[in-house]
């Protein structure tokens, strides 16, 4: 069996990527930089990243990342060399899709094989477990679930499993966010107006950002603008939507905006808007919760566990326009409610909320089993 | 049935009263009983009716509400009108008995929230001469359609494209070009598309509130987001039998009021016979029935119909046609569709329609059972196809490749259907008509509009999430081909012959539940409908319930081999009128040569080529061609 781990534990970190913008990626910045600050000591092999991508972002300039520009051989050689040479005290899995891959490897270890975890986010996990990952997963010593809509999906489809190995997880705002500077910016802003944040993809439809722009076209409020930050294949398609939906002249699709932009249309935006009926967690509702904006969410998987109907935000049943534009009024009209769901869900990430960089790197330090003398 | 027509203008330049009664006029079919006409500084309203409730003058519209601050026009019927009446309380009390009359006073009692009151098939307008502002609705699933135009300051509705035209237009609007190319895809043009580049449908579930801000358009009921309720699966399912025949038995029950003698459509198939078993059970002794046969054996339903009606107990009125008198029809075809339209079973239904109307005013239809409980043959198959879908993108090329390579026509279909890009593109593909339209169409169009399946992925976006494939696909025919294909096909049909349809299967109730419905209670094993066939088998026996779907199918590519076939050549070979199309003459052509040699058969597209060459001929006729500008193919 393994050692005893010494104060200050290696651990082997496998990504599929650290170093982009989606929700995994900053699961998995922040989960380095937090046991960076534990004192951990991280390995960290990523599948998708290049040498040149912590380069670009100097904000995680303390970590170190190894990756391999999307060479599966070569990351594969490389996990097996790690693996097989039996020094580290934990090995984290960062995504599924590397489940048969590290599970593989560590079976030719039986007897010296380090307590290994899988983090489990979202959509990948919640269908698709069949014989062969659902023994992989019996061979997970810790199943790190984001949100409890992820934990339960698992369950139902490998019910052999042990319920206490899989253990809520759930992501944090970023410790960066609170280290950004805002700085004036040439970008003129609309008076009022409702914000979304998220990828533009075709594949990212069930963002719901098309029924956010149908919403948003049935308001009697013609001042009010909709901005939408974000890049992807399917920006034509939501450009066609506002085209038919008659809003081109108030719907601004905005990309290349920095941080400190961002948090200024967090601050200002009437209601931050994002309907996603898979969202794995939604990191995206704790930065705009963090910054004061007034969230509004559907009722779906992770988002669940952040946006309460009427308490962190209002929620909305996925694909319903009419109640996208319900809330949306709700929002402009009802001010007491509107700076309630606003200080609730602000609260959620600050000081002793449940979704602070603090509160995660101290579930970091129990997964981890980092003494108090090593977090301090 | 009745049908209304209004413009709102901020300009005060209004049309000649003349030019306003022709076309009205042109709505006479819609309501030949009784007309009237209302107009102030700012609005003209247009209505002709068809007396099924109330027939007395106190029913007579354009009607003022009991403070004169509103005027309504109105087609359709508020079922549940009566149950309302206690909740409004209008000035002077109840002039009359109409549902008119109850709806305008439900509106100025609680505004536009009493479409969330009323139940039934609608499309009216209501001025609102105090606050100057003009709501116009339309009703849940698209029963009645409603047109409406917003063009050089002025804001026109009405019933049918052709009457409004007519006033907006001078008859003499330009063709969608976007329109043009779904229409070619899908055979049919659904909201917010018309024919006309300045004519819009207004989309089921929708109103619009018209005033001298701007125009604004609310989804008002939606039923795409209504996730599956799981739990029922746990129930026994003799419950869900008899909680879903309780459903049919209410929306049926409402649907009998009426003034007027009143039956129902019988086919052979369940939908029909499951209306006709719920009016039996609303007490109506021996409802009259009515269903047209063929001479023809592979058309023929008569039989089955005849069988379910002695069953059922009613007085069943059976036609036997010879298939190709139905050819008779086709001028007023064309005639009242008066967009293009080239669903080919609207013939038969104008046979049952006309049919009907020698004994009744109204009759009851099945229509919209086969889109909420599963009832068309490609909703298994779409889960069978779907899982491809998930195929890397090589081996879906590959496969498509191999598939292509083979002589059958269904392996080249398959290729086709692997390179749709999700379920939503899958149902397109299968439910297009003209899979291979492109080749005909002026480049310049394709490259300057969308096409039909944007449309299909806009409505998507709606969806509630972790449906199955088929389950996708049934919520979005009952969105995007029923109200506009089906259900329009019925209302123009019947109205051609001033009898009024209704469609209990599409009550919102009936709808709403049917969402609930775990998939396995409509397509289960690859059979169809499943617990609807469940309900019928309480009335009819297995062998009534249990049968072969067969629908309303006319023998189109032996028509367009024999009897249509000087016709057709005829329209295709008219330099002039193809040259006011932005169609390739020579592949049209060929197209036509194609299917009258038996080398492809193509009638389902040829057939939409034809009806856009018959609506631009019927135009010219009328001296108000639409013509396209765009530069002719080589």
């Amino acid at each position: 069996m393994t050692e005893s781990p010494p104060s200050a534990p290696r651990v082997l970190f496998l990504f599929t990527e650290v170093f982009a913008n989606g929700g995994i990626q900053r699961f998995n910045q922040t989960i380095l930089d937090a046991s960076t600050s534990l004192g951990i000591h991280c390995r960290v092999l990523s599948l998708n990243d290049s040498p040149a991508s912590a380069a670009s972002h100097p904000e995680h300039h303390t970590l170190s990342v190894v990756g391999f520009s999307g060479n599966r051989r070569r990351f594969a050689l490389a996990v097996a060399g790690e693996l097989l040479q039996g020094r580290y005290d934990r090995v984290l899995i960062g995504h599924v899709n590397l489940l048969l891959l590290a599970t593989a490897i560590l079976a030719l270890r039986p007897f010296s094989r380090a307590p290994t975890m899988l983090v489990a986010h979202g959509i990948e996990v919640w269908s698709g477990i069949g014989s062969t990952r659902r023994y992989a997963l019996s061979r997970i010593d810790r199943i790190l679930c984001v949100s409890h809509y992820t934990r339960r999906r698992i369950l139902e489809q490998a019910p052999a499993l042990a319920p206490g190995r899989l253990v809520i997880f759930p992501n944090a705002l970023a410790n960066t966010w609170g280290r950004v500077v805002t700085v004036p910016s040439a970008r003129i802003l609309p008076a009022h107006f409702i914000l979304s944040v998220t990828r533009l993809d075709r594949g990212d439809r069930y963002k719901g950002i098309a029924t956010v722009i149908e919403a948003f076209s049935m308001l009697a409020d013609d001042s009010l603008h909709y901005c939408i930050v974000g890049h992807g294949n399917d920006l034509p398609f939501l450009q066609l939507v506002a085209e038919r939906c008659g809003v081109t002249d108030r719907v601004h699709f905005m990309h290349g905006i920095s941080d400190s932009e961002l948090i200024v249309l967090y601050q200002k935006c009437t209601a931050f808007v994002l309907p996603s009926g898979k969202e794995g967690f939604g990191i995206v509702f704790l930065e705009a919760m963090f910054f004061g904006a007034p969230v509004i969410a559907a009722e779906e998987k992770g988002a669940l566990d952040v946006v309460r109907d009427g308490e962190t935000g209002l929620s909305v049943r996925f694909g319903d326009t009419i109640a996208i534009k319900e809330a949306i009024e709700r929002m402009q009209s009802d001010l007491g409610l509107r700076e309630h769901v606003r200080a609730n869900g602000h609260s959620l990430v600050v000081e002793d909320g449940p979704f602070t960089f603090a509160g995660f790197t101290r579930r970091c330090a129990e997964v981890f089993e980092v003494g108090e003398a090593t977090a301090a | 049935m009745c049908g209304i027509l209004g413009l709102f203008t901020l300009t005060g330049v209004q049309p000649p009263p003349e030019t306003f009664a022709a076309a009205l006029e042109r709505l006479k079919l819609r309501g030949p009983d009784d007309s009237g006409t209302w107009r102030d500084e700012c609005v003209l309203l247009g209505h002709r009716r068809l007396a099924i409730v109330d027939l007395s003058p106190t029913g007579h519209q354009p009607m003022e509400s009991s403070d004169r601050r509103y005027v309504i026009v109105f087609n359709g019927e508020i079922y549940n009108h009566r149950e309302l009446r206690p909740r409004l309380n209008p000035r002077g009390g109840w002039r009359g008995t109409s549902d008119t009359e109850t709806l305008i006073e439900a509106y100025r009692t609680w505004g536009v929230e009493c479409l969330k009151h009323i139940n039934g098939m609608f499309a009216f307008a209501i001025w609102d001469r105090t606050e100057r502002t003009l709501f116009v609705a339309r009703d849940r699933m698209g029963v009645k359609p409603l047109y409406y135009s917003d063009r050089n300051g002025s804001f026109g509705f009405g019933s049918r494209p052709g009457a409004l035209s007519m006033l907006v237009g001078d008859g003499a609007l330009e063709i969608d070009p976007e329109a043009l190319r779904v229409f070619l895809e899908l055979g049919y043009i659904p909201a917010p598309l018309s024919f006309h580049q300045d004519i819009h449908k207004l989309p089921a579930g929708h109103y619009l509130l018209v005033n001298a801000r701007g125009i604004r358009r609310v989804r008002y009921w939606d039923y795409r987001s209504i996730k599956p309720d799981l739990s029922m699966n746990s129930r026994p399912e003799g419950e869900l039998v008899e909680e879903l025949d309780a459903l049919i038995q209410s929306a049926v029950k409402i649907r009998l009021m009426a003034d007027v003698p009143l039956g129902a459509f019988l086919s052979g198939g369940v939908d029909s016979a499951l209306v006709v078993a719920a009016m039996k059970g609303a007490g109506v002794g021996h409802p009259k029935t009515f269903t047209i046969g063929f001479t023809e054996e592979a058309y023929n339903e008569g039989p089955a119909a005849a069988k379910a009606a002695r069953y059922l107990g009613v007085d069943h009125i059976h036609e036997t046609l010879d298939v190709n008198s139905l050819l008779e029809l086709l001028p007023t075809y064309i005639q009242e569709y008066d967009e293009p339209f080239a669903d080919s079973s609207a013939f038969p239904t104008m046979a049952v329609a006309r049919l009907a109307r020698r004994h009744v005013t109204v009759a009851l239809s099945g229509d919209g059972a086969d889109e909420l409980f599963g009832g068309y043959h490609y909703y298994p198959l779409i889960d069978r196809l779907a899982p491809m879908l998930g195929w890397r993108a090589g081996t879906r090329r590959s496969a498509g490749r191999l598939f292509n390579s083979l002589p059958w026509h269904r392996t080249k279909l398959l290729a086709s259907a692997l390179q749709c890009s999700d379920v939503v593109g899958l149902f397109h593909f299968l439910r297009s008509v003209g899979k291979d339209y492109a080749p005909l169409v002026n480049p310049d169009v394709l490259q300057t509009t969308a096409n039909s399946e944007s449309w299909f992925a806009q409505f998507a976006t709606g969806l509630a999430v972790d449906l199955s494939a088929s389950e996708n696909a049934m919520r979005l025919d009952a969105g995007l081909t029923l109200p506009d294909l089906f259900l329009q096909k019925v209302d123009i049909a019947t109205m051609a012959y001033s009898l009024e349809a209704r469609c209990p299967m599409t009550d919102y109730r009936l709808v709403e539940w049917s969402m609930r419905l775990p998939i396995q209670y409509k397509v289960r094993h690859g059979e169809t409908k499943y617990l609807l066939k469940k309900v019928l088998s309480k009335y009819l026996p297995a062998d009534c319930v249990y049968r072969p779907k067969m629908g309303f199918a006319v023998p189109l590519a032996q028509w367009l081999r024999g009897p249509l076939r000087a016709w057709a050549e005829e329209l295709i070979h008219d330099d002039a009128l193809m040259s006011r199309l932005p169609l390739d003459k020579a592949r049209v052509r060929d197209l036509l040569r194609q299917q009258l040699e038996g080398d492809r058969e193509s009638h389902p597209l040829l057939w939409s080529v034809l009806m856009l060459l018959c609506f631009v001929q019927n135009h010219a006729e009328r001296r108000a061609m639409p013509v396209m500008a765009y530069r002719e193919v080589a």
